[in-house]
């Protein structure tokens, strides 16, 4: 107000102040939707990745009588994924453990930050280069930050192979 | 010039002076680089071993990235135990403090672009932290790598983050904080010295000069004596790598190995955002007329316990060994809890 008090002296007329303001409102306006129109846009394209599907897919790992009872094996296997703009075949690595009648499949991912998780046969445990957590052979946290148990992939045992089910 | 204004604030020119060389470095690293799974790794291999001169070029940037964040804290403490972001210079603080934000963005996207296992397991523990963050943690994590995973998409981002948003944003930031230096003249000494203003030029920028000469120095021999590594090409697969973050990241690194399960946000995202808001806040926390040291006591104690804290765990990160695979099977057999 204060602003347009110096012009209500050369213009009295009120309705010249208000269309004064109004063209300063519209230059805001103006300049917001310019702002709006690229802003907007380029966080919706930034953002893209998250509208990403992902769906599960069964991989047959290896044959089934390569994994002895009590037994924790590395497995790493290649798989063709779509990464941004290309296909490429990518390896991941997980752990199959043999129980006495069951082959449950862990995620070396480790729970707390996602460092990869190493086995160690002689202690029968997996443990985390990065911040120290120790998971015992079944993937459960036992020491350490790691707030859950390693992640299971589903398994299940057909024409004698191992296969996985995994997010792709 | 206020009379007593020295050494101590040679500081900004210094980093000012280090980021230009950043920004000239990064432009001819720009030349060669090539931001793509495939190709990046091989292409800063070939700027480091074939191209004339590029293992100096870019060591004077991998160098240069530390050498600023060291200045930059400096500088920070010292217009902190001057008391000179008190009025009329709490938006020239502001700015500055936002400066320190961009140059800790520049590091962490500039660490992924060689793109070795160094590079990716940093950057796939470092986007994790994102995942903390309570109800929008996976969104903000997917948002940050460009997919579930840190891949080529992850690359492009940090990418284009690195030479396109922050230095814009660092070029206007930098700008207001000269141009508010500039208006409100430099503070000075906590309680003001007799005597007639200094002259800038030729007393305080011969000082500048001499602290250039020093920093940039140091700055050359680093990227001499110690020329930049690179390490073996990323390899998502792997189970046989400890990444270890860059050292001014080792102090969060370490407060993430000693908080218990479930509280990693605390560690991750609580502590650094808390400091963070603290330094955005603190010329109006800090409401005492005076700019000594005595007579602010809490805003110094806190800032000398923040500074404590950052340093003791960086500190603790430094003398640590890294956690081999051996190292951590001892404690593992031992049943211990580690720290």
């Amino acid at each position: 107000m204060d602003r347009n008090m110096s012009h209500e002296e050369t213009n009295p007329d009120s309705i010249q102040i208000s269309r004064r303001k109004m063209m300063g409102v519209v230059v805001g306006v103006i300049n917001l939707g310019l702002i709006a129109s690229v802003v907007g846009p380029v966080i919706g394209f930034a953002a893209a990745p998250l509208g990403q599907k992902r769906k599960q897919q069964w991989i047959a790992l290896m044959d089934e009588k390569l994994i002895g009872p009590g037994e924790v094996k590395e497995v790493t296997y290649s798989l063709k994924i779509v990464d941004g703009y290309h296909e490429v075949e990518q390896m991941y690595t997980v752990y199959l453990r043999r129980g006495t009648d069951d082959v449950i499949c862990i995620d070396p991912t480790c729970t707390h930050l996602g460092c990869r998780v190493k086995y160690q046969t002689e202690h029968h445990k997996f443990v985390c280069p990065c911040h120290g957590g120790v998971f015992d052979d079944e993937g459960n946290n036992k020491s350490g930050p790691p707030p859950k148990p390693l992640e299971r992939h589903p398994v299940k045992i057909e024409g004698g192979k191992v296969w996985i089910s995994r997010d792709v | 010039m206020p009379p007593g204004v020295g050494w101590w604030q040679t500081l900004g020119n210094l980093i000012m002076t280090l980021l230009i060389f950043q920004f000239v470095t990064g432009f001819a690293l720009a030349m060669y680089y090539s931001p793509s799974p495939e190709a990046a790794h091989a292409s800063v291999r070939h700027i480091t071993y074939d191209v004339t001169l590029g293992s100096f070029i870019r060591g004077l940037h991998a160098w240069g990235s530390s050498v600023i964040v060291f200045v930059v804290a400096l500088h920070t403490m010292r217009v902190f135990f001057w008391g000179s972001y008190k009025k009329p210079r709490e938006v020239t603080w502001l700015a500055g403090v936002v400066i320190f934000q961009i140059v800790l963005g520049f590091s962490f996207t500039g660490y992924l672009l060689p793109w070795d296992q160094r590079a990716y397991w940093a950057t796939v523990v470092g986007t994790r932290i994102a995942a903390t963050v309570p109800l929008i943690g996976h969104q903000l994590l997917v948002f940050i790598r460009g997919g579930e995973e840190v891949g080529a998409l992850t690359l492009t981002r940090f990418f284009s983050f690195h030479v396109m948003l922050l230095p814009a944003s660092l070029m206007a930031f930098m700008l207001a904080h000269l141009f508010l230096v500039r208006k409100h003249h430099i503070a000075g000494p906590v309680e003001p010295q007799k005597g007639p203003p200094v002259p800038f030029y030729p007393n305080q920028l011969f000082k500048d000069a001499i602290v250039l000469l020093v920093g940039v120095g140091l700055l050359i021999y680093l990227a001499i004596a110690f020329p930049p590594a690179l390490e073996a090409v990323a390899n998502p697969t792997g189970t046989d790598f400890s990444p270890r973050p860059e050292w001014y990241f080792l102090g969060l690194y370490e407060l993430l190995k000693i908080m218990p399960p479930g509280w990693e946000v605390v560690a991750a995202v609580i502590i650094p955002t808390t400091v963070t808001i603290g330094m955005i806040l603190l010329p109006w926390l800090d409401r005492s007329r005076s700019r000594h040291p005595a007579k602010r006591q809490w805003v110094i104690f806190s800032g000398i316990a923040v500074i404590l804290l950052i340093g003791l765990m960086t500190l603790k990160g430094i003398l640590e060994t890294p956690p081999e695979h051996k190292a951590a099977s001892t404690e593992a057999v031992a049943g211990k809890q580690t720290p």
